[in-house]
């Protein structure tokens, strides 16, 4: 079924796999993915009777519309003004580093929702974020005892060992994928950073905005 | 379901072709700084696994010092309403 001659080899493996996954009954998060670039709902688990040939790009262009950061920025404003006036700890000092840790979960969750649940890292960070920070240091120390196994089963199946590691550390590095497949991890790695670029534009811009605001004199009292 | 058998079906969660990674690499290859420099002829999958990481940490980064410096601006003044309104007219 893979002979589907096209100008644009890619699309064909886009196609089949999202199929593949589709028909399996598994995850669909090809298929979801690039539903989601023709604007449909894709709530939808089971569209298997649907054609999917669509261009896996839209799925990462929608970061970098005007529309998306405009939004995310106002959602973001908003969530920046209730960390202004509840202090995180309540202690009686509000160390800068709490403060800037509070903006940074803020900023990521408002991120995920603008991801608006379609792919897996936006949904782990919706569903607890925390868990990322202390499960972490726990984690090193299973991973000795099974890298080895998981070496040998990686070489097994004719891939290297060192690209299974380098795999694992990028799924460490996205919420939520850690135990991802390579392609599935791929896919994931591709929407968060284009996710994060227009986190960076959105911050910049309101820092940038904040700064111009409030060293300017004409600011008016409210 | 382990099996390394080849499948008439193309995609199972047990065969992943090298191919296919490669089409992902080459994809996400695509997205990373400095794609322009690099030749389309082959895509190293140890290389591009390792820039991809360094390109998130420097995003988190990033974001990490936009983070202190939009709490710091948060510090000196509350954002009221109205600059809210100047910052959305500056973002549209």
């Amino acid at each position: 079924m893979r002979a589907v001659a096209r100008s644009d080899g890619s699309h064909a493996i886009w196609t089949e796999a999202s199929e593949g996954f589709v028909s399996e009954g598994g995850r669909l998060w090809f298929g979801m993915a690039i539903s989601n670039a023709e604007g449909e709902s894709a709530a939808k688990e089971g569209g298997g009777g649907r054609k999917r040939k669509r261009r896996e790009e839209p799925s990462l262009a929608k970061w970098r519309t005007q529309g998306e950061q405009r939004t995310y920025s106002t959602k973001l404003v908003e969530a920046l003004r209730r960390v202004r006036r509840s202090p995180p700890s309540g202690a009686t000092a509000t160390t800068d580093h709490a403060r800037s840790r509070a903006v940074r979960e803020a900023a990521d969750r408002a991120l995920a929702v603008a991801a608006r649940g379609r792919t897996r890292w936006s949904r782990a960070i919706l569903s607890g974020r925390t868990l990322k920070r202390r499960i972490r240091p726990s984690c090193f120390r299973p991973k000795p005892v099974g890298s080895s196994a998981a070496a040998r089963a990686a070489a097994e199946r004719g891939k290297p060992a060192t690209l299974e590691k380098k795999a694992r550390v990028l799924g460490r590095l996205v919420p939520g994928c850690r135990k991802l497949s390579l392609p599935t991890l791929l896919e994931e790695v591709s929407d968060y950073i284009a996710a994060l670029e227009m986190q960076v534009r959105a911050m910049s811009a309101i820092a940038d905005a904040l700064s111009a605001a409030s060293s300017a004199p004409a600011a008016e009292p409210m | 379901m382990s099996s390394r058998r080849s499948r008439s079906r193309q995609m199972s969660s047990s065969r992943i072709t090298d191919e296919q990674i490669n089409d992902l690499l080459t994809k996400l290859q695509a997205v990373l700084p400095e794609a322009h420099l690099r030749s389309t002829d082959r895509v190293s999958a140890a290389k591009v696994l390792q820039d991809t990481c360094n390109y998130i940490r420097s995003l988190h980064r990033e974001v990490d010092d936009l983070s202190e410096r939009l709490s710091e601006l948060l510090a000196n003044n509350d954002i009221n309403s109205a600059q809210a309104a100047i910052i959305r007219s500056l973002l549209r």
